[in-house]
């Protein structure tokens, strides 16, 4: 098997909630440019384009078609994935294969979303608008409510159930989400790249009103204008292209379990704290890189949370601690930047979340901070070998991991 | 290419203005038939690639609904969102790369009962001017691009009815197709009504439900699976600008760049004579020989020529879309993946009526956008080689 | 140096119309669910290769993968699985009474229903609790037949 790495990260100059300036396809050609300024290459050295993101949540039908010619993939093969929430670590992961595969040496993936295009609680509606539609057909109650097959606040709502089953399950207090989302803002404080950019204290998030208890507003993540672009190449072009200092991609997973919200026409059947299916994508990415035990390995993770607690729920469910022990490790410290494994050095999603970038922001993350290449505070003191990225998506159902390091496999 | 990949086994719906059922039952159904062909359960299958639209399914993220029906539960599964082509070349890679042993494509659309593919169509135009503007639409698009071959090569419409009452005579003996017409003749497809001129009723496509699974699987175990393996020689596509007015409509520079690629790869140095057969995903008429001829079938400007010689019948020198094409069926996303289908019954003597005597290549055509502005080629071959 | 967005764009409305879209759905589960709620029955269907018992039931199980029509009646009553406090709408803005609205897994089946639980303080809701339906007088075959849920 081809051994594959991340050679060069690229973002656009901001990730805010609304980019008067640009538009989508602009917005993509400033990722692609950072991408190309940082790792000094051109796009004739690119030999296939790899595109992702939510195309209902800005209106547009296969962007791909429009937004290439702004990322030079005229003339060359482009593909494009949509995944939902895992979006950008799908398509990161199809830039792999290409790369893996042989066929390709040099791949550039570009991801982007532009929430304030659209509506991001109409786009997230939209996930289920013929269950909707279906279920006040047969006399649901969307006005107040109540009675069978109720639902809570769109999205929040969904996540609040989630929030509350791992709350249960782990012991966990709910301020040990106002501990998690304090910590994540105020790491995103340090990111120049990160939107919600404010130091903030258990306080602060206490002072935010609940949406859906447990869920508070400050649990939640905002939404974002922003792209990212990426370039992933093959050990032969490293040694050509680069000095040495990249990041390689040793394993790969992703696993899709069966809806675990909102499925009102076929029977909901699955815990949304449960997430087997993010079990499964660990494993197998664990198997391929190597990796014997999670809890020790790892120097860093950039895990997706949508919502605070995902952080902690994710992070058992990856094996990085054992089950209903994340919040211990949270008070002692040890998810802190300069703590023993730094979750979300970064802010994470919750901090900033354009949601095609959001799952291709936690490799890219770990990459840089392997590269040593963090522009800003968040810079995580220790030497990192070893980093895991994490993503999630559509409805509580889609994960992707991905296992970064230092060094390349050694080849079999 | 150190591993080989090919295709297993195809299923296709019986395509439709209607198919009288929702998504979820036409995935179940198609891949249980799939299943059943070849002989395997949902477990013997490693990785799922789909290939669906948000905006035909009126739902952000397609596919949270299709993933149960296929089988994909608890197993690694990614969506492509192109045509269903892309899908297919997607999961070559993925075998490709060691980490799977199978793939199965499924690439579906209601499009006929669901959705109007010309607003679909609409939604993809560029957002900040052509959609604003709101003078191009999927149809006279259509009608600048076949104006474009007509003008250019001094042609009148006759080849456009010539070429639709081919496909819907081919139509006719494909079970799976949508439209059709036993004895159809060019004076019949004239005296369907115009759309935009020069472009009538007949010579575009239908609004069609349908979808189509492909399992493909490494060398070895394509060959424990089934008798005869369709292997996947080369493949490739490319992409040209969105902007109509910077593009020669004529021709299709993306398609001639996928195909030198997919050529190089398979080996072909002399299209027109080694490849036996061609599925082309031609929406409109005129599109047929805007692609052949970038895949250089047939010379340039052929093609009232290739009309009046009978060149691209079932029986002719260069057969092309023996299954009744994008005239007789096209459904959305998975438009691609069914020429594939169509070119492994073929090539595996399963194509009865349409038989190809001997056809040993064949090639596949999907394509996206306006005036098939992204292009994906992929050759297929009976033998191992 | 801090980064300096530029000048504001044109910006142009553009639409979605879903109401163009003609959704086909799967109605043979919600159909048996909803008119035995005219009697105040729920029923389900069960997979029986994996006993797994769904509400409203799909045509086929995802876990076996295979089709499925057994139509088996489950109890009203059930056990809380999880439950949200709603204090907000979708837009954020907040709800005039707080609502406890949860994840139910009724007796003898594996299906997560939402539904409201109501003559209780949310504070002292807790997962795990038990609760009954509360039908209406005259079921009409609706959703909104069981009005609310209660604990027992």
């Amino acid at each position: 098997m081809r051994n594959v790495a991340i050679i060069g990260v690229g973002y656009t100059p901001v990730f805010v909630s609304k980019r008067i300036d640009v538009s989508i396809a602009e917005m993509a050609n400033e990722a692609a440019n950072a991408v190309f300024r940082n790792t000094g290459l051109t796009i004739d050295q690119i030999d296939a384009v790899v595109q992702g993101n939510m195309q209902p949540f800005e209106c547009v039908n296969l962007p791909y078609l429009w937004a290439s010619e702004h990322i030079g993939a005229v003339g060359k093969p482009v593909m494009r994935i949509a995944t939902g929430g895992t979006t950008g670590m799908t398509t990161l992961m199809c830039a792999y294969y290409h790369v893996a595969s042989g066929l390709y040496d040099v791949v550039l993936a570009v991801t982007w979303e532009k929430h304030s295009d659209g509506d991001a609680q109409v786009g997230l509606a939209g996930i289920v608008t013929p269950e909707i539609f279906t279920m006040v057909m047969h006399g649901l109650d969307l006005i107040t409510g109540r009675g069978m097959g109720g639902t809570s606040g769109g999205s929040t709502g969904a996540a609040a159930y989630q929030a509350l089953s791992y709350l249960h399950h782990s012991g966990a207090d709910p301020e040990h989400i106002d501990k998690m989302a304090a910590l994540e803002r105020s790491n995103a404080a340090l990111n120049p790249y990160a939107h919600l950019r404010k130091k903030t204290t258990v306080e602060d998030i206490q002072a935010t009103p609940f949406i859906s208890w447990p869920l508070r507003y400050g649990h939640t993540c905002p939404t974002t204008d922003g792209a990212t672009a990426c370039i992933v190449a093959s050990e032969e072009k490293v040694k050509e292209l680069t000095d040495g200092n990249v990041a390689w991609i040793i394993g790969v997973g992703s696993c899709t379990s069966d809806p675990c919200t909102a499925n009102f026409i076929e029977g909901q059947i699955t815990d949304p704290a449960e997430q087997e299916s993010c079990r499964i994508a660990a494993k197998k990415a664990y198997e391929m890189a190597g990796i014997e035990d999670p809890s020790k390995e790892f120097d860093m993770a950039e895990l997706y949370d949508g919502f605070a607690h995902q952080s902690l729920m994710y992070a058992e469910k990856l094996g990085l601690c054992k089950e209903g022990e994340a919040h211990k490790l949270l008070d002692k410290g040890a998810f802190n930047i300069d703590g023993e494994l730094p979750i979300n050095a970064s802010g994470g999603v919750f901090s900033t979340n354009a949601i095609g970038t959001s799952a291709m922001n936690r490799p890219c993350e770990c990459a840089l901070q392997i590269m040593g290449k963090i522009e800003g505070e968040h810079k995580i003191p220790k030497k990192i070998k070893k980093a895991l990225a994490h993503g999630w998506g559509g409805l509580f159902q889609y994960n992707s991991v991905m296992v970064l390091s230092d060094t390349p496999k050694k080849s079999s | 290419m150190e591993r080989k990949v090919a295709i297993v086994s195809h299923v296709q719906t019986k395509h439709s203005s209607d198919i009288g059922m929702p998504r979820e039952r036409m995935l179940f159904n198609l891949v249980k038939e799939l299943h059943n062909k070849v002989g395997i359960t949902r477990h013997d299958v490693d990785s799922y690639v789909l290939c669906s639209n948000d905006f035909e399914a009126g739902r952000t993220i397609s596919t949270v609904f299709e993933d149960t029906p296929v089988g994909a539960y608890m197993k690694d599964e990614t969506k492509v969102e192109m045509d269903g082509i892309m899908a297919l070349i997607y999961a070559t890679m993925r075998i490709l790369s060691g980490q799977f042993d199978t793939a199965l494509v499924v690439a579906n659309s209601l499009g006929g009962s669901q959705f109007r593919p010309f607003l679909i169509m609409e939604y993809q135009l560029d957002p900040t001017f052509d959609r604003q503007v709101g003078l191009i639409n999927e149809l006279n698009a259509g009608a600048f691009q076949a104006r474009s071959y007509m003008d250019k090569y001094g042609l009148d419409e006759w080849f456009l009815d010539a070429i639709s009452a081919r496909l819907l005579r081919n139509g006719a003996i494909n079970p799976y197709a949508l439209r059709s017409k036993d004895d159809a003749t060019p004076e019949y497809v004239a005296s369907s009504e115009y759309y935009y001129e020069p472009l009538r009723k007949l010579h575009c496509y239908p609004f069609s439900d349908g979808a189509c699974a492909v399992l493909l699987a490494c060398g070895e175990k394509a060959k424990e699976l089934c008798e005869k393996p369709v292997w996947i020689k080369g493949f490739s596509n490319s992409l040209e600008t969105c902007r109509l007015g910077e593009r020669e409509l004529y021709t299709s520079p993306s398609t001639k760049q996928a195909a030198e690629k997919a050529y190089k790869a398979a080996g072909i140095s002399d299209p027109a004579n080694e490849i036996d057969v061609a599925e082309i995903s031609a929406k409109f008429a005129h599109q047929e020989p805007i692609i052949c001829e970038s895949l250089g079938l047939f010379p340039e400007g052929s093609a009232e020529d290739v009309a009046k010689n009978d060149l691209a019948e079932i029986t002719g020198k260069m057969p092309i879309s023996p299954s009744g094409g994008g005239i007789c069926t096209y459904v959305f996303s998975a438009a691609g993946l069914i020429n594939v289908a169509q070119c492994c019954q073929q090539l595996t003597g399963e194509a009865g009526d349409a038989q190809v005597p001997n056809a040993k290549i064949a090639l596949a055509h999907g394509q996206d956008g306006f005036c098939a502005q992204h292009n994906s080629v992929v050759i297929l071959s009976s033998e191992e080689g | 140096m801090a980064f300096q967005m530029g000048e504001e764009t044109r910006t142009f409305p553009i639409t979605w119309d879903v109401s163009a879209n003609k959704y086909k759905i799967e109605s043979r589960g919600l159909r048996i669910l909803t008119e035995g709620m005219k009697d105040k029955k729920i029923r389900g269907i069960r997979c029986h290769e994996c006993d797994t018992v769904y509400i409203p039931g799909p045509f086929y199980c995802r876990k076996c993968h295979i089709e499925i029509d057994e139509v088996v009646e489950v109890k009203d009553t059930g056990t809380v699985m999880s439950f949200a406090v709603d204090m907000a709408d979708i837009r954020g803005n907040p709800l005039p009474e707080k609502r406890i609205s949860a994840m139910i897994k009724l007796d003898d089946c594996d299906a997560w229903f939402i539904g409201t639980v109501e003559n209780m303080d949310w504070k002292d809701a807790k997962v795990g609790m038990r609760v009954k339906s509360i039908w209406v007088d005259e079921p009409q075959g609706k959703f909104s037949d069981i009005d609310h849920f209660e604990p027992i």
